[in-house]
């Protein structure tokens, strides 16, 4: 089947979105992140702890796909490193947590606002950050990844430990969460400074791990600030949200938080675009394993449901992968999706 | 006045499901005090509790923290009462190494099924996380489990789940052993292209799941 050529660049195609008329085609959104190493055939950990490899991979991934959003991340957990939790590199992989950084409640006194100029790879992001926009911001949406507070939060007490803390130590968790949100904010500001798009990215509030209930009371306050000051600060820029896994029992709280563009993972997109109605553009969904474990006529297929679930959303519909594009992804799969939003992303005349 | 055993049970059973832990274990103490069997008062007391969590659970009433910290106030009150149990209710339990696979350090989904299995009488043979291939299978056969659990949360790590099902046919060994698998790139398609016996999607249906498994291990 032919493939109709695109007539926009990505940036006026992404752009569109925000002027509210249809662009010639809807963009499409993989969330390539580790997977950006490929593209220069360096191994993940030496990629994303260097600016100039993190920079140049994400531009080479997208001369190479097309992509219609760079996305710099590496972990959800780069904010936390930075505050001062450590990690373990792994050669071909993207980081993981070691040891918690707050072992006792105490410990709070331990994490400390960074500095942007030299903590953890908050340089790298920034500096990578910088090259990508003036290379090629002409003609794509750069955009910068942090993670919200809850996720930063679970990342300096561990996971398993910070959710039992959300009944038992509750003021405890709104003091750490604050300090997560001024860390945040800060990144913000950077990102904002460097012409480049904020997106808050939130896995831990997702619905495969807490309730409507706690979604309100720990992560809506803290995501309602953030999404305040990208509208207060970003010239106009959208507040973008990406939370994995499932979502759908969240969406209700999500909405109170005010974010303008949600990508979604778990969802059924017919469904999240009931409930976003004339309020929330959308992204997603294909499955990520799906990328990575089946052919690109799998893929084509798969995308063409979620078109046809998505499109005719009021506030617009982005295709894009539910979460992040597996390392090791096949590039003609990455193809076939944006492909699959060149063919069935187009608007009636 | 010591309670009737029936008020002891249903308060064993409500202090895990909301989550009470103080009064699940100031209750497990009354129970060894009013002279109630111990085994009594876990079966039908705690791991009614406990089931009735994973029902909520799947019900999407509780998520993952309550479900946790149930099983938090389970746990202490187990420690009470262990102690007490008669060796005569020693049933021969059904053997199951868990763990999250190499590579992977995400272990919040392992726990959740693990518990449940727990809490189901399998017994439970916990690697942790990151756990070498070949130490799924070295447990498996040193322990004589019938199910091993394999979990991921991600997809650089998934294919390992192939690699121990290949580790336990190359040893000839595969039809001694139910694979079951699970996490959030996991789906029944990649478990049937892997050739696993089973996958679940949640904690609660592991344990239907790894039943229904074992069930097939005793016929045959």
């Amino acid at each position: 089947m032919q493939v109709p050529d695109d007539t926009q660049t990505s940036l006026e195609r992404v752009l569109s979105y925000l002027q509210g008329v249809n662009p010639q085609r809807i963009a499409c959104f993989p969330l390539i992140l580790n997977h950006a190493s490929r593209a220069i055939n360096v191994p993940v950990a030496k990629c994303i702890q260097n600016a100039e490899l993190f920079g140049k991979a994400h531009v080479a991934t997208y001369r190479r796909y097309g992509n219609d959003l760079i996305t710099f991340l590496s972990t959800t957990s780069t904010l936390a490193e930075a505050m001062g939790q450590k990690m373990d590199f792994i050669e071909d992989d993207a980081p993981q947590l070691a040891d918690p950084l707050l072992k006792k409640l105490e410990d709070i006194e331990r994490v400390k606002i960074p500095d942007f100029t030299c903590d953890g790879r908050l340089p790298v992001y920034l500096q990578a950050t910088e090259y990508a926009v003036a290379e090629v911001g002409h003609e794509v949406c750069v955009s910068t990844v942090l993670a919200g507070p809850f996720t930063t939060a679970a990342a300096l007490r561990g996971a398993d430990v910070f959710v039992r803390d959300l009944y038992k130590n509750k003021e405890w968790v709104h003091e750490l969460l604050d300090l997560c949100c001024q860390a945040g904010l800060k990144f913000i500001d950077e990102i904002l400074k460097r012409k480049s798009l904020p997106i808050v990215v939130e896995p831990i509030g997702s619905a495969s791990l807490v309730s409507p209930r706690m979604f309100n009371e720990f992560v809506t306050p803290y995501l309602k600030r953030m999404a305040d000051h990208i509208h207060a600060n970003g010239g106009g820029l959208p507040a973008v949200l990406h939370i994995c896994g499932k979502t759908k029992p969240n969406w209700a709280p999500m909405r109170e938080a005010d974010w303008d563009i949600w990508s979604l993972d778990a969802v059924d997109m017919a469904e999240a675009k009931a409930f976003a109605g004339d309020r929330v553009t959308l992204v997603g969904n294909v499955t990520p394993a799906n990328l990575l474990k089946n052919t690109p006529d799998q893929i084509d297929a798969e995308a063409k449901t979620i078109c046809e679930k998505g499109m005719g959303s009021p506030r617009g519909f982005i295709l894009g992968s539910g979460c992040e594009v597996p390392i090791n992804t096949p590039p003609q799969n990455v193809d076939a999706l944006i492909n699959a939003a060149r063919r069935y992303g187009r608007f009636k005349e | 006045m010591a309670r009737e055993r029936e008020d002891i049970l249903k308060d064993l059973a409500e202090s895990v499901l909301n989550m009470n832990e103080d009064l699940a274990v100031s209750v497990a103490r009354e129970a060894i005090k009013a002279g109630l069997d111990a085994f009594d008062a876990i079966a039908n007391g705690l791991v009614v509790g406990m089931n009735k969590a994973g029902v909520l659970y799947e019900e999407e009433e509780y998520f993952v923290p309550e479900l946790l910290i149930c099983s938090d106030a389970l746990y202490a009150a187990l420690e009470i009462l262990n102690p007490h149990l008669n060796r005569e209710n020693d049933q021969t339990k059904i053997g199951c190494v868990i763990g999250v696979v190499e590579g992977d350090t995400h272990d919040i989904g392992k726990n959740l099924v693990k518990i449940m299995l727990d809490v189901a009488g399998f017994e439970i043979y916990d690697l942790g996380r990151n756990v070498p291939l070949a130490h799924f299978v070295e447990k498996a056969k040193e322990v004589d489990a019938q199910i091993i659990c394999l979990s991921t949360l991600m997809t650089t790590t998934m294919d390992g789940m192939s690699t121990v099902i290949e580790m336990l046919k190359e040893e000839g060994i595969r039809d001694r052993f139910k694979v079951l698998v699970g996490g959030g790139p996991i789906s029944q398609a990649f478990a049937d292209r892997i050739g696993a016996d089973g996958y679940a999607g949640n904690a609660a249906n592991a344990v239907r799941v790894a039943k229904a498994l074992s069930a097939r291990v005793v016929a045959a």
